[in-house]
């Protein structure tokens, strides 16, 4: 990088002597104003942001005001028609599915990203990497049904003891934690890959083992990545609707004991999307839930936050710069004392953790004394793992370590081909021209899906009408015209923080101002207009990364021939562009298709008989199509599969031409 | 020829080597005299960084690389068969171009490779960090700061610290490519300085592009031309009355 940015320079530099000192300030790209559109995008973007939180906020003051914030958030019953509104088993349900979810999630993703990284042949990485877009842009109803065809049904032949229903705490953090394994890889293996070279070739030319050195040198360099990464998929996972909704069991409970996998759950955001149709405007229950959306927003926000610190934290750590505070200087002056023995206490302290894991889990289905014991050896196997290393010799613990890992990439391969598989395979059958064009006759029992996919076409073309002018002018600013200052910092705040607002509380937004506020009722703008806030973040994250690629010495050569800044990122830096900013484009759209939360109190009806011709009208749409068939029309199996078929050739058919932008545009294209 | 008497620690023979299609050795003999530094130069691209990592086989972690002919090192061909690369590498260490301590304290950089190759007393890894500093001229400067990143050292320091952590390892032979070519003049003088040093206790190779550099430090200088070694003697011989033409222009500057 640091080449192509010295040869960019060096190129430019041969026509600077020409222009003198006056024309070289005048390069200076930031002292030329922005147009009226690009600043209208941006302050629109850092409005939004403002306004989702005051509608939201606004709409759960009465509940604050009535019941109280902590009467509210430490009450354990949820018991709307008792008018009890403690959000306490809620907060619990999202926080145990979202830790089981990355619990499992967490390890798996890193072991298939250092396979990537260290095993794979580039062949191999060609292939991986693909999948797990591909598994990414897997629509989260599909999961949930899978999750309810054959999650369920599976763990009630493998517990049937502990499950009465199958739904189940278990079902939704292993549905959730496939659903947040894309991020987690993709982001773990980027900041694997971003260590230098020389790092790994130090460590090995001491005699370290390729493994030795991943586990010691390349896993310490990439920590903040991989803590982004986990945050990410926290992130992800809090917000989550519904897959969740569909596996979970949805009973307002605090499980009992509290590590009772097989106890059902409800999450902040199934509650919303369950109770937010059965309630009045305007009444008590109908604040309440927006203030546990507000609730759900804080959490993402403050792990937003708590992500920035940690990869600040270790970057600082790393290079040096990091100045202890009074605080961390006590704490290091307390910790002296006992510094030789730290290792010991932490070897202790991790063993007894797998210990107790380890008990709480297997006590759930054996006896105390065979968990005792099961545990036991699990936490010496932990405590003996260095010393059983050096027996078998280094040679024989890295064989050992990526057989793992293969199995690992192998277990994440076989359940997206599953999942694919089953749908193309249970899905095939129900393909013909009435299922595609025709309305649904009784109830979507027979019928056809032909309004949902006229519908979701008509989102995805209105969703992209909306949404991409606005995030591609807003990205462009924020590359060219931003700088550092408040304005852009704020900017990018909130930026950061859409990115990572739960669907459904775009949702609870577009409701409030468009259906209830405006008076539209469930329109077809309605949605429109909600995903494409949702997925505008995506598109002004993905277009500034494109812009900020293109060489600088592209945009000054422009400008050196006399075109000024404004012509010189119309004709050549967007152009160069072009190729980022569709890919992202792409996948943004792609995401907003498979999204039920967002439209089912903005747009999406369950039935109607004819596409719709106004932008007044609602619609029918695949997703939410999918949810109402899977969880309310009994019989109508293979309905549901050609349903899922259908969102799935779309999602694929949009990964395609992702792809496609992105190779036909080469180098400057990235996201 | 009273070169023949100094004992060869290290011998390349008929070494060829290939990355992908592309081959950068040609039939390369070449002997390396133990306790004495031994030069290599030659114009860029010559194959001088190719040659010096077939010695510990850092060349393996290349995809595609490919390898033919011997190196034997104390009389075992380190290609063979079973011969344990780890072990190679801990007795031939390197230093590389960029100084590339890791980003962890100067302690742990040091401890690194005696943990990897299974000390663990406390006692005794203190000790290996204020030996190899010692003999890497930097524990004076560095001895109330172990415990700091040693990314906040300046690129001369930087540097000594990873000819310390690769003699922390306590190997026989060092291999340095270009370990000053990033570095000031001040800080490529201590390194010369240490490289004589070291060869009381060690075979230093090191490839320069500097030619005073070589002249200066090294015993035996090996001169390669288009992955070929064109010429290899004492360095006096090679520098003053060079048997090949091509050798004669490069080493007096009238090169290309
Ligand atoms: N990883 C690689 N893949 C393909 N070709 C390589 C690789 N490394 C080196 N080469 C090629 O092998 C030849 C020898 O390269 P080598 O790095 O050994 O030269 P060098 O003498 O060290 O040059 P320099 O003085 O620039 O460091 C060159 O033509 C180079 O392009
Ligand atoms: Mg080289």
């Amino acid at each position: 990088m640091a080449g192509d940015d010295a040869a960019g320079e060096a190129s430019v530099s041969r026509y600077l002597p020409f222009f003198g000192r006056e024309r070289e300030e005048g390069f200076d790209e930031r002292r030329e104003r922005p147009g009226a559109a690009l600043l209208a995008a941006a302050a629109a973007t850092a409005a939004i942001l403002f306004f989702i939180i005051i509608f939201v906020a606004l709409n759960g003051w009465r509940a604050v005001s009535e019941i109280g914030a902590v009467e509210f958030l430490t009450g354990f019953d949820w018991i709307p028609s008792e008018g009890a509104y403690g959000a306490l088993s809620l907060i619990t349900g999202t926080a145990l599915v979202t830790g089981g979810a990355i619990l499992f999630a967490l390890p798996a993703g890193l072991g298939v990203a250092i396979y990537m990284n260290d095993v794979a042949s580039p062949r191999v990485r060609n292939i991986l990497k693909p999948a797990c877009e591909l598994l990414a842009g897997i629509p989260s109803v599909v999961f949930g049904f899978i999750g309810m065809m054959f999650l369920i049904p599976l763990m009630l032949d493998l517990f049937p003891d502990q499950l009465s229903y199958g739904s189940s705490w278990l079902a939704g953090s292993v549905v959730l934690g496939i659903m947040t394994l894309p991020t987690i890889i993709s982001v773990s293996q980027d900041s694997l890959a971003a260590v230098p070279r020389s790092y790994r070739e130090a460590s090995m030319a001491l005699g370290a083992t390729k493994w030795h050195t991943t586990r010691n040198v390349l896993l310490k360099s990439a920590v903040s990545g991989i803590a982004a990464a986990a945050m990410l998929g926290v992130g992800r996972a809090l917000g989550e609707t519904m897959a969740v909704m569909m596996v979970t069991g949805n009973t307002a409970l605090v499980p009992e004991p509290l590590w009772n996998v097989f106890s059902t759950v409800r999450t902040l955001t199934s509650n919303i999307a369950l109770e937010m149709s059965e309630v009045s405007f305007g009444s008590l229950h109908f604040s309440a839930l927006f203030f546990t959306a507000l609730i759900l927003m804080a959490m993402v926000v403050a792990v937003n936050i708590a992500s920035k610190k940690i990869v600040k934290r270790t970057k600082a750590k790393m290079t040096g710069d990091l100045r202890s505070g009074r605080l961390s200087a006590m704490a290091a002056a307390a910790a002296r004392p006992v510094a030789p023995y730290f290792g010991i206490v932490s070897e202790a302290a991790m063993a007894l953790a797998a210990f107790g894991f380890a008990y709480m889990m297997l006590s759930l289905v054996a006896g105390a004394g065979a968990s005792a014991a099961a545990a036991g050896a699990l936490a010496a196997l932990f405590l003996l793992r260095k010393r059983l290393s050096r027996m078998i010799g280094a040679g024989m613990t890295q064989k050992a370590v990526y057989a793992s890992l293969w199995a690992t990439v192998a277990l994440v391969v076989a359940v997206l081909a599953a999942i694919v598989g089953i749908i193309v395979f249970k899905g095939l059958p129900a393909l013909s021209p009435e299922f595609l064009f025709d309305a649904p006759l009784s109830s979507g029992r027979a019928g056809g899906i032909g309004p949902a996919i006229v519908g979701t076409l008509e989102l995805m073309a209105g969703t992209a009408a909306i949404g991409v002018p606005l995030g591609v002018l807003c990205g462009i600013y924020l590359a060219k015209y931003a700088g550092d200052g408040r304005f852009a910092g704020t900017l990018r705040q909130a930026i950061d923080i859409l990115n990572g607002t739960p669907a459904i509380i775009f949702g609870l937004f577009g409701m409030s101002v468009m259906v209830i506020w405006l008076g539209m009722g469930y329109t077809l703008i309605g949605g429109c207009v909600t995903l494409a806030l949702m997925i505008m973040p995506t598109i002004v994250k993905t277009t500034e990364e494109a812009v900020r690629a293109v060489p600088a010495d592209l945009t000054e050569a422009s400008m050196a021939l006399g075109a000024s800044k404004k012509q010189t990122i119309d004709k050549v830096v967007v152009p160069a562009a072009m190729g980022g900013i569709i890919t992202g484009m792409i996948l943004g759209i792609g995401r907003s298709m498979g999204e039920a939360a967002p439209i089912m109190f903005t747009a999406a009806v369950a039935f109607k008989a004819v596409a719709g011709v106004s932008v007044m009208e609602p619609v029918m749409a695949l997703p939410y199509h999918l949810y109402y068939l899977a969880t309310e029309v009994p019989g109508s199996a293979t309905m549901q599969y050609g349903t899922a078929l259908v969102l799935l050739i779309i999602a694929g058919t949009l990964f395609a031409a992702a792809s496609y932008a992105r190779h036909r545009y080469g180098r400057f294209a990235s996201g | 020829m009273e070169m023949e008497f100094e004992e060869n620690i290290m011998e390349a023979d008929g070494l060829d080597v290939w990355y992908g299609k592309k081959q950068a050795l040609f039939g390369v003999d070449i002997p390396i005299k133990k306790n004495r530094i031994t030069a290599l130069i030659g114009p860029s691209g010559c194959g001088k960084s190719t040659l010096i990592r077939t010695f510990n086989r850092m060349n393996d972690l290349v995809d595609g690389c490919r390898t033919e002919g011997t190196v034997m090192f104390n009389g075992k061909d380190v290609f063979a068969k079973g011969a344990d690369v780890l072990e190679l590498r801990k007795k031939v260490g390197m230093v590389f171009q960029r100084p590339n301590p890791f980003p962890m304290t100067i302690r742990h950089n040091i401890e690194y490779g005696p943990k990897v190759h299974g000390v663990t007393d406390k006692a005794k890894l203190g000790e290996i960090v204020e030996e190899s500093l010692r003999k890497a001229a930097l524990w004076d400067e560095v001895k109330d700061r172990l415990d700091t990143s040693a990314l906040g050292l300046s690129g001369g320091q930087q540097q000594r610290l990873c000819i310390a952590r690769a003699l922390s390892v306590d190997p026989e032979v060092i291999l340095m490519d270009e370990p000053t070519a990033s570095l000031d003049p001040l800080a490529t003088a201590k390194i010369e300085e240490l490289a004589t040093e070291l060869k009381k206790s060690y075979t230093v190779v090191a490839v320069t592009h500097n030619m005073q550099q070589a002249a200066r430090i090294s015993d035996y200088t090996g001169f390669m031309y288009l992955g070929r070694l064109e010429e290899f003697g004492k360095t006096e011989d090679v520098f003053k009355s060079p048997k090949s033409e091509l050798t004669e222009r490069y080493v007096s500057g009238r090169f290309g």
